[in-house]
């Protein structure tokens, strides 16, 4: 280990990827853990098969162009409000991380979720830290190919189901699970279904702690969103130090130790294979299993608990600790205020568009009354969850006049109705060569319903 | 430590998995823009599914990206080898 003792961050970074086998943990933080992960892991699978009003509850339909959201159909030009839910996310981030540290990338994070999940099936099948490892230095036999072919059988099923879940929120899962019974999945369905399993397979069972090392973008900047108050998970040093071995019941002052009995189990624990009592790592996704493996020790000791806890690096300095800060607050703010902003237009949201588009191959003709008049093509777009009958009519010039050779207007649930529209104007009316007019379309049974589309008409002008 | 010795598995995956990312969000960008059976690329006839489009569609903007970012590795890497032989 001498050279490595010059290696700088950087070579130390990319260093060879050694297999790391952690050790099963117990505590109060891996249980608040595990509730974690398996709600989570349960919202994913569950969800493509809630119902809501006879259809899948949340569904990106995607050949149909609309995303169902329970009571809510979104249609491309709702776009802002995904791009908006984003940007939410990103600030939550921010602010939970500024709040509570790596608190996502402990508890929440897919790669967590199913890295974890994997490991308990590797752990049901290869059994405890130790037996995992010696199982992988033995020399081949039967048995050893059993356990290893069942692993892999066990995690590709696994993988499987994760993936046809996810095309689910794609294709309708009843329609998914028909076509796959009947071996007539279309070749993009299979892909996907193949290419999410192998992904889930390769980053839960293979890459595991690398993505968070190697992959993620998060763990290379969240120290930025982190200052003095923020949660970690940090051992007390001057609590610990220094370390050694010694019977149970001695008391650390009458053999000159800390408290740290240096059982290397805080190590063996860690999903990320790096040593906490090195202070705070980037490696480090703060998952607690190293405070609820030192709990357990310092219980056996009869020592008190804490030597690893949640801490903050003021609460270390033993400094004033404030949760309300600045940047909280900031970061507080502008969340409730966009959360605000994009609820409030939601709700305003008016589920109808027009579209106007001007008859592009005559800018006007003359009708047999001596009127001006322009055609134009109309597309309403009725982004209701039921049909409706719609009033349709045009103001910005005196005595304008529109006619149609469609006399109703009913457009059924998402759908898309074209009409085409003449308008009339005497050309004493026109006050220049280009008016502007506006269309007014409103739902006859809705108030809430109406929209305005502004458009120009054009005349002969030069008379004038 | 200069780029050039990063382990060849390290550099793929700093190429193909921002690129990857990206192609998610121009993807949805584009897609969020244009319907993919208004588009018919080159006045190509060919008749495809909305979701073979939509794969298609993906997999180009990762292609593109990955040539992005492919060029941005390639430029560092040469760049780094040539500041170590003048170094020399």
């Amino acid at each position: 280990m001498a050279t490595s003792q010059e290696n700088n961050g950087e070579q130390v970074l990319y260093a060879a990827h050694k297999k790391i086998y952690p050790r099963e943990v117990s505590g109060y933080f891996t249980r608040l853990r595990v509730l974690s992960l398996v709600t989570l892991l349960g919202i994913y699978y569950v969800t493509p098969l809630l119902q809501w009003e006879g259809r899948q509850a949340i569904l990106f339909d995607l050949p149909a162009r609309k995303f169902y959201l329970f009571g809510l159909t979104l249609w491309p030009q709702d776009f802002i409000y995904l791009a908006a839910l984003l940007i939410l996310a990103g600030l939550a981030l921010f602010f939970f991380t500024a709040l509570l540290g790596r608190i996502w990338c402990g508890y929440a994070c897919p790669q967590t979720v199913w890295t974890e999940a994997y490991l308990w099936m590797e752990r049901k099948i290869e059994g405890k830290r130790t037996q995992r490892m010696k199982l992988d230095k033995a020399p081949t036999t039967a048995k050893k190919i059993r356990t290893k072919v069942l692993k892999h059988t066990v995690w590709i099923a696994f993988s499987l189901w994760t993936g046809f879940t996810f095309v689910a929120y794609f294709t309708p899962v009843d329609e998914l699970a028909n076509k796959l019974l009947s071996l007539s999945l279309g070749p993009w369905e299979t892909f996907w279904i193949l290419f999410y399993s192998f992904a889930t397979y390769g980053n839960a069972g293979f890459m595991r702690e690398q993505v968070c090392m190697y992959m993620c973008p998060y763990a290379r900047f969240q120290g930025a969103m982190f200052d003095s108050d923020t949660l970690i998970v940090a051992y007390q040093p001057e609590r610990g130090e220094p370390r050694g071995s010694r019977r149970r019941g001695v008391a650390p002052t009458s053999v000159g130790l800390g408290d740290c009995i240096d059982c290397s189990v805080c190590v063996q624990v860690c999903p990320t294979g790096i040593d906490i009592r090195d202070g705070l790592q980037y490696e480090c996704i703060a998952c607690s299993a190293c405070i609820d493996a030192c709990d357990e020790i310092m219980d056996k000791m009869s020592y008190p608990r804490g030597l690893i806890r949640y801490t903050t690096e003021n609460s270390v300095l033993g400094k004033a600790q404030r949760v309300l800060r600045p940047r909280i607050m900031v970061y507080a703010a502008i969340l409730l205020l966009l959360c605000g902003l994009l609820v409030a237009h939601i709700s305003q949201r008016v589920a109808l568009d027009l579209d106007v588009i001007r008859d592009r191959n005559t800018l006007y003709r003359e009708t047999r009354d001596g009127l001006i008049e322009n055609v134009y093509t109309l597309k309403i777009l009725n982004m209701d969850s039921q049909s409706h009958r719609y009033k349709l009519w045009a103001e910005g010039i005196d005595g304008l006049k529109l006619a149609s050779d469609q006399t109703e207007i009913v457009v059924e649930a998402g759908s898309v109705y074209q009409i085409v529209v003449r308008l009339q104007a005497d050309e004493l009316n026109l006050e220049a060569r280009s008016v502007p007019v506006s269309f007014y379309l409103q739902a006859e049974d809705s108030n809430h319903l109406s929209t305005v589309e502004e458009a120009r008409f054009v005349g002969p002008g030069e008379t004038r | 430590m200069t780029p050039d010795k990063i382990p060849f598995s390290q550099q793929a995956i700093s190429v193909l998995w921002p690129s990857f990312l990206t192609a998610i969000v121009a993807t949805g960008i584009f897609f969020s823009a244009f319907n993919p059976l208004d588009l018919a690329p080159f006045n190509l006839d060919i008749d495809i599914s909305p979701l073979a489009a939509y794969s298609i569609g993906f997999f180009i903007f990762w292609m593109l990206a990955t040539v992005s970012s492919l060029g941005t590795l390639y430029f560092t890497v040469s760049n780094c080898r040539f500041l170590s032989k003048q170094g020399q």
